[in-house]
């Protein structure tokens, strides 16, 4: 009887002790991601729309815009910050992310579609 | 008993609409043929207004509706090849092709703010009428799950073009 509560208690030990090691670990990686190199993102466009319409990045983040349909499409920041000009049919074009700030988009041939790009 | 011949009057025109949309419906190899003429129709009337159109914007325009047209047939083209299908004519795209030939005819004999305007009200009306029959008829009635996505993945350019056709349209009534 004293025994199974001793495993019992021993197995309750391992069992905080993996918890916090787990959580300890994911708090870590959390911190590590924070100061890791900048990542890269994808905007899909297909079906004359950016895939996904908005998103959100980091400053110094990359963003690559691939063209899936069969003619030319723009990625063209409203106020300027960023303008790919004609994307080919199967090719793509990329823009390292420079300051913060929301940036509304569009293509110019196209101007029903729109997109949005957060920069934090 | 009212409510009963109502009830079968309705059901008897609701069973001849379908009699006559199934009667109407285009197999896909005639919506293959319909696709491909209604491209070449527009990429027709841009070749003549890509050097004839006066207005800049109207000739870049022209330019594009070459381009993307000419993307949209090359797409269909290699998707009809993969599927094996023969684009068959139909009524559809006879009366397409005879509408795209009478409109080059027209617009051959305009010129300058005229030509602009006609080919630009053309554009208009084409792509609207492309639109509706997407949506009535070629998207509705396509078998082939691939080539229905095609037809969906293209209608929004088509979408696009007719905002920009409508959006010349009213700066050339404006300058006129």
């Amino acid at each position: 009887m004293v025994r199974t509560s001793m495993i019992v208690r021993t197995q309750y030990r391992i069992a905080a002790v993996l918890v916090i090691a787990v959580v300890l670990a994911g708090a870590a990686g959390t911190g590590f991601a924070a100061d890791a190199a900048p990542a890269t993102h994808t905007v899909l466009i297909d079906g004359t729309r950016f895939e996904p319409e908005t998103l959100t990045v980091r400053a110094g983040d990359t963003v690559i815009w691939i063209n899936n349909d069969p003619f030319p499409h723009t990625a063209t920041a409203v106020a300027g910050a960023f303008d790919s000009e004609s994307i080919a049919p199967n090719k793509s074009w990329e823009y390292t992310t420079k300051r913060a700030g929301v940036f509304p988009y569009s293509c110019t041939l196209h101007k029903t579609m729109k997109g949005t790009l957060h920069v934090e | 008993m009212k409510t009963t011949t109502i009830a079968f009057v309705s059901t008897l025109v609701f069973v001849s609409a379908v009699a006559v949309a199934q009667e109407a419906a285009p197999n896909d190899a005639q919506i293959a043929s319909i696709v491909v003429t209604a491209n070449q129709v527009d990429i027709d009337a841009g070749k003549l207004a890509k050097t004839k159109a006066s207005d800049k914007e109207v000739r870049a325009f022209a330019r594009q509706m070459i381009t993307d047209h000419t993307g949209v047939n090359q797409s269909a083209t290699a998707l009809v090849k993969k599927l094996m299908v023969k684009p068959e004519d139909n009524p559809t795209s006879a009366s397409l092709k005879a509408g795209g030939e009478a409109n080059v005819k027209k617009l051959k004999g305009l010129k300058g703010a005229a030509f602009d305007r006609a080919y630009v009200d053309n554009e208009v009306a084409y792509h609207q009428a492309v639109i509706d029959a997407l949506d009535k008829t070629l998207i509705p009635s396509a078998t082939n799950e691939e080539l229905k996505a095609l037809l969906v993945k293209v209608r929004p350019a088509f979408v696009a073009h007719l905002e920009h056709a409508k959006q010349m349209q009213a700066a050339l009534a404006k300058k006129s």
